[in-house]
């Protein structure tokens, strides 16, 4: 059996932690935003959901879309 | 013009206090006037790390209320030329000081040091407002834990809100074991995730504890914590050293050619 090193475990909880914290909502909420903005953005971008990243910084919020260029 | 630096890191227990003692008899050492000064109201406790707590007299509250002048609350410190300790009050009442106040208080101080460090209490009330006020620095300690880098986070975004420009991290009681087999955040995970820039690495060691015991800060010792400490003063005077490789640990080898280095 393969343990899961106990630091991989610390980061994901870390990360789900400090966007909780910084945009002031519940992890799930998270989830929501990221989904609302890839709805409004793909209306008028051409993207796909594997395209899209939402990070949540301190001080801002940004939007990645990576893949072909747009 | 002295700097003043608020030595802080949201998390109670990570070793604010103890960095603040060793980076203040480390400044010290290298010829800088030093007044370290503890701000925690009801919970003082840099006098007994540094082994000072049978010369106070009077504190910081007093020097606030007028009941003494500044220089008769500041303890020299006989090890150290040129290092002061300014202790706090052991009074419940953390009303006591106000932001402005000790904005004023390190004000003064700068006139006459070097540095003026701030040890900052735990949490975000009153007594970190307090602590901040007057800073145009801050050294954030943090461990590599899951809650303490969670306050760490949440102490940087409140002072990114106080428009804090110089922040700095300081991460403390490393296990390079630990990291080795992937039981501890590395001094990468670590800074990548608060993303400001790294001052030192503090590795656990049990000299501190020793240290603490006799009221003795470690930087005058030979150890691993002592060494990281005097490395990140001479950072803060602008040299350039470059972070010890605490992946490899160090061998005897390297300790020696790092001790022919200073010279």
């Amino acid at each position: 059996m393969v343990k899961r090193s106990s630091v991989r475990i610390a980061k994901e909880r870390l990360e789900a932690l400090l966007v909780a914290d910084r945009v002031h909502c519940k992890p799930k909420e998270y989830d929501l935003i990221c989904h609302e903005l890839y709805k409004t953005l793909s209306r008028y971008v051409e993207i796909t959901k594997e395209d899209f990243q939402v990070s949540i910084t301190r001080s801002a919020i940004h939007i990645q879309l990576t893949g072909e260029e747009h | 013009m002295g700097e003043v630096i608020v030595i802080t890191s949201g998390k109670g227990g990570v070793g604010k206090t103890t960095t603040t003692a060793n980076i203040g008899a480390g400044l010290s050492q290298l010829d800088k006037k030093v007044v370290i000064i503890d701000t925690d109201l009801g919970l003082r406790n840099l006098d007994v790390v540094m082994g000072l707590e049978n010369l106070i007299v009077y504190n910081l509250v007093d020097v606030i209320e007028g009941k003494c002048r500044l220089k008769q609350a500041l303890i020299r410190d006989r090890r150290y030329e040129n290092l002061y300790l300014l202790p706090s009050a052991q009074t419940k009442d953390k009303t006591a000081v106000s932001p402005g106040q000790m904005q004023k208080l390190t004000e003064e101080l700068r006139e006459e040091y070097d540095f003026v460090l701030l040890d900052c209490p735990a949490g975000i009330e009153q007594g970190f407002e307090n602590a901040v006020a007057g800073a145009d620095r801050a050294f954030v300690v943090t461990t590599p834990e899951v809650s303490a880098i969670r306050d760490a986070d949440r102490i940087i975004g409140l002072l990114e809100s106080k428009h804090f420009k110089k922040m700095d991290l300081i991460i403390n009681r490393i296990r390079i074991d630990m990291v080795k087999r992937g039981d501890m955040m590395s001094v990468d995970d670590v800074t990548e995730i608060l993303s400001i820039p790294l001052l030192g690495t503090i590795p656990d060691d049990e000299q501190i504890v020793i240290g603490t015991n006799q009221g003795v800060p470690v930087i005058g010792m030979e150890s691993f914590a002592g060494d990281a400490y005097s490395n990140i003063c001479r950072r803060i005077l602008g040299e350039e050293i470059p972070f010890l490789d605490l992946s490899k640990g160090q061998s005897f080898f390297s300790r020696l050619s790092n001790l022919f280095r200073k010279n």
